[in-house]
């Protein structure tokens, strides 16, 4: 199914940096992005919110650029540009007509040397204490914040991407600027570009422009407190809410995995638009809405999922979504497995169609695994799982065998109890 | 059938060249003999994308019915074809497609992508889904209920509760009459969902056909063979209705709903736009992408960048009932929201002095790379070349519209602007744990 791929080239500069060059010359434009191995993860708890700080600080110019300046460049480009952050990554990324490709890397690059400046840092205080309190209002994001706290305990795995009102009223310039230095090393950046550009052109801009760029020390590899996963059931009573908000979590497998996409399959049979969930709780009416997905991280996974309903029918939801669970092994048939690897297999491939989507597949890949994935390769990943993968995925992962390994569960809403 | 002429006739007009593609995509525009639009985009690939809009939306939903568009939606996929509802997932599954759509105020889509070998397979679905669904009266109650959970799931989220607001205050309900009109989410209201019964659901699907319904597809494969299958799948379609509803917008109206335990107080400005097909349709374009289009623009700048007054501020055309609304929203905690307020009308006050030459170019260049990226992708372009047959009658090309783009100057845009003040007739609705009058002249106590 899958189709001719453009070649990836990889280069490594001198500095350490990461270059990654996808020329695609049916492409009608170019996207380009720089991937930085780091995110909220990789914060002490004190300085909660310091990745994403730095996030939205970057678009605040740099030594030699304004803020308005900088804002100016990037809309005339297209206005394409965004970044996010996120446990383990952050990613500044912008896509442009093919005409614009030196003025794209020219201006991603002004964006990635930010002069952090301290006026600039007060005013954007202001807007991510809003993002907070966008967030806080939010039931379904409220539910897994809290909810990652129980299943992680200390480990940084369970600190909110977004900080708190605290931490992030609390991160100076200088705390920032630290982080930046110690996270943004050349060893920890990637650009991958893709799309209708021409490679060797970009290569010599990148040897000229890129090679200075400063090396960090490795970071201390942190002792990890191990995932407490606790099983336990927790209810957040809000008496000021409508419905309830129910999320839930148990052990997965890491992203370097050999059967991650097995892993997917199986939340896909249980929690996918055509899985078990759904037929036993949103096409009886029960709940609103029910999913489970598998999270992948460096070294570890998740399954987690929840679902929403009416308060009073929060226990009878609870205990289908557990019956679900416990029932996981009789939905790995030959059938129901080719279904759904036929389905993210489509998907992956199609997600590819365009630069800016192909852009965050190398990416992300490449930060997870160290080396450029071609778009066959992925596709093929999903077209040769086997229902013993899945099987196999199971028994490592004994999602169903709830009563020795309870998932955790936070509910929210006007409820007082649930078991 | 079909009446094919139209198609082949108009492909040389609509063909575009696109500077890195050799050939320039294909198009084709057909009219079958039940009145359906087919929009055809021929574009190398492995993967197709369809898109098929029926002018059917919640404000079609019948006075006291409301809820009606929603809960038939979901009714048509409960089976259909002689599959059962799980049969009739597990088949579209079995193609590996993705499925989309949803129902709007105006229109309900039906979105399919997928490997162009399955677009007969997933075609064949949809039309069943179509024209031979079971709609069994069992699943109704279900489906209310459903409806019932999504509405009341409005209460625990404040933008969306605003957004539904702002419709009911800034549009006049008994101008739509006998429709419902846009005071009510696709969810329905409670009153409604209690009237809605399986005969009256059934008597609601005669308007489905293919009178206004327009089907955009990009595909590879032999534009005769599209127009046979198309021919042939929607032969059994009936004409259906398609009826604009009445908005007449209320302008200059102030109104807060409030919201007790909210973080925040969320700001909507309703003002009025220009129509699809009014000349000065692009000029309003660039003008609202100079005002929100990216982080330069006017209120990014003024609002977050300048101030840090809120992290969500926008402004967006709407189009009702073929006319053009500007839609202006920030989310800021309540002690900020009253400047926020000031600012969110002081900038769109000033839109009257016209843009700079910086601003014109910056946001001509947006506009321009906005219609490349969204004809890019399969699906994006599949929903433009539906929205283009609908909205504008016609398919606008992307060279086309980049040479219209090309040609709009400053003083065009300006002079467009001096008439145009969405400031002035805008119509302001607010939600959080206070009023933002009330705000603001606490502080002006204390000052």
């Amino acid at each position: 199914m899958s189709e001719s791929i453009p070649a990836t080239q990889l280069h490594v500069l001198p500095s350490g940096l990461t270059l990654l060059l996808e020329p695609d010359p049916a492409a009608q434009t170019v996207a380009a992005g720089y991937f930085v191995n780091t995110g909220a993860r990789d914060e002490t708890p004190a300085e909660m919110g310091a990745s994403h700080f730095i996030e939205h600080l970057m678009f605040k110019g740099s030594e030699a650029l304004s803020a308005a300046q900088l804002n100016e460049r990037l809309d005339d480009l297209g206005g394409n540009a965004n970044a996010f952050t996120s446990e383990e990554a952050t990613v500044y990324h912008a896509a442009a007509l093919p005409e614009y490709t030196p003025a794209l890397l020219d201006t991603l690059t002004q964006l990635m040397r930010p002069a952090l400046r301290q006026s600039d840092l007060e005013s954007e205080r202001g807007v991510i204490l809003e993002e907070i309190a966008m967030y806080a209002e939010q039931p379904p994001v409220r539910v897994i914040d809290e909810l990652r706290a129980d299943y992680w305990g200390a480990h940084p795995l369970g600190q909110p991407v977004l900080g708190t009102v605290e931490t992030v009223s609390a991160l100076t310039r200088d705390a920032l600027a630290r982080n930046h230095r110690e996270r943004y090393g050349a060893n920890q950046v990637t650009l991958a570009v893709v799309g209708a550009f021409d490679s060797a052109s970009v290569l010599a801009w990148a040897e000229a422009e890129l090679g200075g760029w400063p090396v960090a020390a490795p970071l201390p590899t942190p002792q990890l407190p191990a995932p407490v996963h606790p099983g336990t059931v927790r209810v957040v009573h809000d008496p000021s809410l409508t419905r309830v908000q129910l999320a839930l979590s148990m052990p997965g497998l890491p992203t370097t995995h050999p059967l991650r996409e097995a892993a997917v399959v199986l939340a896909d049979l249980i929690g996918g638009e055509n899985g078990a969930l759904y037929w036993a709780l949103l096409d009886t009416g029960l709940a609103d809405g029910a999913d489970l997905a598998h999270l992948e991280y460096r070294d570890i996974g998740t399954f987690e999922g929840g679902f929403s309903c009416d308060p009073d029918r929060a226990q009878a939801v609870l205990d289908g979504f557990r019956t679900v669970l416990a029932g996981a092994a009789d939905l790995i048939t030959e059938t129901a497995v080719r279904r759904a690897s036929r389905k993210m297999a489509v998907g992956t491939l199609l997600r590819a169609e365009t630069p800016h989507g192909r852009l965050f597949t190398l990416g992300m890949e490449h930060l997870a695994h160290g080396y450029p994935s071609p778009t066959s390769e992925l596709v093929d990943r999903y077209t040769r799982v086997t229902a013993d993968d899945v099987r196999e995925v199971l028994r490592l992962c004994p999602i169903n065998n709830i009563t020795e390994f309870p998932p955790t569960v936070v509910a929210l809403g006007p409820i007082e109890t649930l078991r | 059938m079909t009446t094919g002429a139209e198609g082949k006739a108009a492909a040389p007009d609509i063909q575009t060249g696109i500077t890195q593609n050799k050939s320039g995509p294909q198009v084709w525009l057909w009219t079958l003999d039940n009145g359906l639009r087919v929009a055809y985009e021929r574009r190398a690939g492995p993967g197709f994308a369809l898109d098929l809009r029926i002018p059917v939306g919640s404000a079609h939903d019948p006075a006291g019915f409301q809820g009606s568009a929603g809960v038939l939606e979901e009714w048509l996929f409960k089976g259909a074809g002689g599959r059962s509802a799980r049969a009739l997932q597990d088949a579209f599954d079995d193609l590996g497609v993705r499925r989309g759509g949803g129902v709007g105020p105006e229109a309900t889509r039906f979105g399919v992508s997928g490997l162009n070998a399955d677009l007969p397979g997933a075609l064949a679905l949809l039309a069943d889904v179509l024209l031979r669904p079971d709609l069994p009266d069992a699943e109704l109650a279900v489906l209310l209920d459903l409806a019932r959970q999504d509405l009341e799931g409005l209460e625990d989220s404040p933008p969306d509760l605003l957004a539904v607001q702002a419709r009911s205050v800034a549009f006049d309900g008994a101008a739509a009459a006998p429709f419902a009109g846009f005071a009510h989410p696709a969810s329905g209201t409670p009153e409604g969902l209690a009237a809605i019964t399986p005969a009256s659901l059934r008597e609601f699907l005669t308007r489905y056909g293919g009178s206004g319904s327009v089907l955009g597809l990009v595909a590879d494969a032999d534009p005769d063979a599209v127009h046979e299958l198309m021919a042939r799948t929607f032969a059994e379609w009936r004409t259906g209705r398609n009826d604009l509803v009445t908005a007449r917008f209320l302008p200059g109206l102030r109104s807060h709903l409030p919201f007790e335990d909210g973080e925040q107080t969320h700001i909507s400005l309703s003002s009025p736009g220009i129509a699809p097909l009014h000349p000065h349709w692009l000029h309003w374009q660039l003008a609202i992408t100079a005002l929100s289009g990216g982080s330069a623009s006017r209120l990014f700048h003024a609002v977050r960048e300048e101030r840090g007054l809120a992290y969500s501020v926008s402004a967006s055309p709407v189009v009702l009932g073929g006319q053009g609304f500007l839609s202006t929203y920030a989310g800021s905690t309540p002690a900020r929201a009253p400047e926020t307020l000031e600012v969110l009308l002081a900038e769109l006050g000033r839109l009257p002095q016209g843009l700079t030459e910086a601003e014109f170019v910056r946001a001509k260049t947006g506009l321009t790379a906005s219609v490349v990226f969204g004809a890019e992708s399969l699906r994006a372009r599949a929903t433009s070349l539906t929205r283009d047959v609908a909205v504008f009658g016609r398919i606008r090309s992307v060279a086309d519209l980049r040479g219209q783009l090309a040609a709009l100057t400053l003083d065009d845009v300006n002079a467009f602007l001096e008439g145009y003040d969405p400031a002035g007739q805008a119509t302001t609705v607010t939600l959080g744990p206070v009023a933002v009058e009330e705000t603001a002249a606490a502080e002006v106590n204390h000052v």
